[in-house]
């Protein structure tokens, strides 16, 4: 193996990683916030990137202006999922599992009738050239979903550390009892936060239909990998789903140099198989008590 | 049970036994129901598990083993009886070793790495081209051979696969009413409830658990063989699809877990309603019935999850 297929596909494992952080972190804040695992993540995405192709067979325009449009429209969905999960029981992580496999199965049949047949892809022109940089090529494409990750979790960093309503969303994430106590509105963090990670997922999806074919089912593997950057960056800091990303990138780059891209989606299921056997103590790091 | 749930189970069993003729073996309807049976079973021995505690996310692994297994077994010359049966030990052998390597995780954790191992084992088959076909799957399993009793009619064709989904839903009911009055059913009781503390009493919790995950492989896995012999083609996303996971979790959760019918009925009043009466109408939302039932369930209705779940409600966690 030549030093410049290695260097390749690390700065390649990086870039991949970038993005995976931010297609995971959506998932990251309303656990960390409601402790409830939404399992139709992957599917919120995937509907993103449906209705971004859709808009942009029907416009033409930039994909990157679709972005906002498809987040915009999972917002409705965002206040549905919340009203679901403040009703759940305990033990919530169990319970959140249950409702939202059911859920992934009723999304994932709605996207197959709505787009059946054939694959679809964003094949934007704007996006498929390539650039040279410092003797590596790469994807146009890649490099601005990258950059765009590190700008939203670079942001979101910020306002979660430096804001009131950041202050309001961690504290209601370390304990939500103590923080309606201190006087902090939970409901309103909670429903922020379910607000922008679903704005997030449905922009991700548009950014996911130009890199990846889009299917119905296709969802399952993206919740699969928001799991495993969840429990591998511990407390949710974005900026420890991005380094969580950036090491899942890397490590399937190089897998898959060594393997051969057969066995991606194996891959992916054997690393959350291994971490959670490896972290037999449960999902969540514990709390003192 | 009850007189009049008595008198109710034995009227449906004698209408499941009686329709095929009453239907005039009518290919689609016995078809229908019978895949109906199938989730029936299904659904039943996700509950053995469940019975124990552990919640599975993954069923679709002992389904798809089974399937291929059978299936390459069949394709292989074996007759389609010793191949369901290999399948059926193959799914059993799967589901051990998903219980024995995740001994210690419970709840979330066991769920979500049931789902894991069964999104591994569809990036198998998926990939494995020498052996599995890869994505288009294996074509040309050879369909059930016809039993000379009692005549071709009932023995044969739509209507004996129809008769054994039946007798496979009729065994894996035995099974776990057999369970249920066994110590094997107080000892998988003792582990649901509080597993610690069966252990402390001498309940050595790891044996019976990999029986309890063994039983529900075993029985999971003779449904994918005999599915895979009625419609004659394996594929990845057909045997290892999320369907396969996610309807017997439902379909059990709403007719309760820990019941000896509830999962069965549930199963057969669910699969039928969502395709008799929706799928013709509004096949985009012919799933809806599934959502709905597990809304009803986590929302308002806790006798399903509520059984399953009180050993941690007055927990520490």
């Amino acid at each position: 193996m030549s030093p410049t297929t290695l260097a390749h596909a690390i700065v390649a494992g990086v870039l991949l990683g970038c993005f995976y952080a931010l297609m995971a972190l959506g998932f990251s804040m309303i656990r960390s916030v409601t402790r409830a695992l939404n399992l139709t993540h992957g599917d919120l995405i995937i509907l993103g990137g449906y209705l971004g192709y859709w808009l942009w067979i029907g416009s033409g325009l930039h994909p990157l202006f679709l972005v906002p449009v498809a987040a915009a429209a999972l917002l409705p969905l965002a206040l549905g999922w919340q009203w679901l999960f403040q009703r759940l029981r305990e033990p919530k992580e169990l319970s959140s599992l249950v409702l939202t496999f059911g859920l992934s199965l009723f999304l994932q049949n709605g996207m197959l009738a709505l787009w059946p047949g054939e694959y679809r892809l964003i094949a934007s022109e704007a996006l498929t050239a390539s650039v040279s940089l410092g003797g590596l090529t790469l994807n146009r494409g890649r490099l601005l979903v990258a950059g765009l990750a590190l700008a939203a979790v670079g942001s979101l960093h910020v306002a979660l550390g430096h804001s009131r309503w950041g202050r309001a969303v961690r504290a209601t994430s370390v304990d939500r009892e103590a923080a309606a106590l201190l006087g902090i509105n939970v409901d309103q963090a909670t429903q922020s936060t379910f607000l922008l990670a679903f704005a997030l997922s449905g922009g991700v999806g548009v950014l996911f239909a130009t890199l990846h074919y889009l299917s119905p089912s296709g969802g399952a593997e993206l919740t699969l990998l928001a799991i495993v950057l969840t429990i591998w960056s511990g407390a949710g800091h974005a900026r420890s789903v991005l380094g969580a990303g950036i090491l899942l990138g890397v490590v399937e780059t190089l897998t898959l140099l060594w393997s051969g891209p057969r066995w991606r989606e194996l891959i992916v299921a054997l690393m959350l198989l291994g971490t959670l056997l490896a972290r037999a103590g449960g999902l969540v790091p514990r709390r003192s008590r | 049970m009850p007189r009049g749930g008595l008198i109710a189970t034995g009227l449906v069993g004698l209408a499941l036994i009686l329709l095929p003729p009453l239907s005039g073996f009518h290919p689609y309807y016995l078809y229908l129901v019978s895949t109906g049976l199938l989730f029936g079973t299904l659904a039943t021995s996700w509950n053995i598990l469940a019975y124990a505690g552990q919640v599975s996310f993954g069923h679709a692994a002992f389904v798809g083993l089974g399937g291929y297994g059978a299936a390459l077994a069949s394709l292989h010359g074996l007759s389609p009886w010793a191949a369901i049966a290999l399948g059926g030990g193959l799914g059993a052998a799967g589901a051990v070793i998903i219980g024995l390597a995740s001994g210690r995780l419970q709840g979330a954790s066991l769920a979500l790495a049931t789902l894991a191992y069964a999104e591994m084992w569809r990036a198998i088959a998926q990939n494995w081209d020498e052996v599995t076909g890869g994505g288009a799957g294996l074509i040309g399993i050879p369909a059930l051979p016809t039993l000379p009793w009692p005549s071709p009619d009932v023995s044969g064709g739509r209507a004996g696969g129809y008769y054994l989904s039946l007798a496979l839903l009729a065994s894996v009911l035995a099974v776990f009413a057999g369970i249920l009055r066994s110590r094997l059913g107080l000892a998988l009781a003792a582990i649901r409830e509080e597993e610690e503390r069966a252990g402390l009493l001498g309940v050595h919790p790891l044996p019976w658990k990999l029986l309890a995950f063994g039983l529900s492989g075993f029985w999971s896995a003779l449904a994918g063989g005999l599915y895979v012999h009625t419609v004659r083609v394996v594929e990845p996303d057909l045997v290892f699809s999320l369907h396969f996971s996610i309807l017997p979790l439902v379909m059990a959760t709403f007719g309760g877990v820990g019941t000896l019918l509830g999962p069965a009925g549930a199963a057969l009043g669910l699969y039928l309603a969502s395709e008799l009466f929706l799928h013709p109408y509004v096949p985009a939302f012919h799933q809806l019935p599934y959502a709905l039932a597990l809304i009803v369930v986590a929302l308002y209705a806790p006798g399903g999850l509520g059984t399953l779940f009180r050993r941690r409600r007055h927990g520490a966690a």
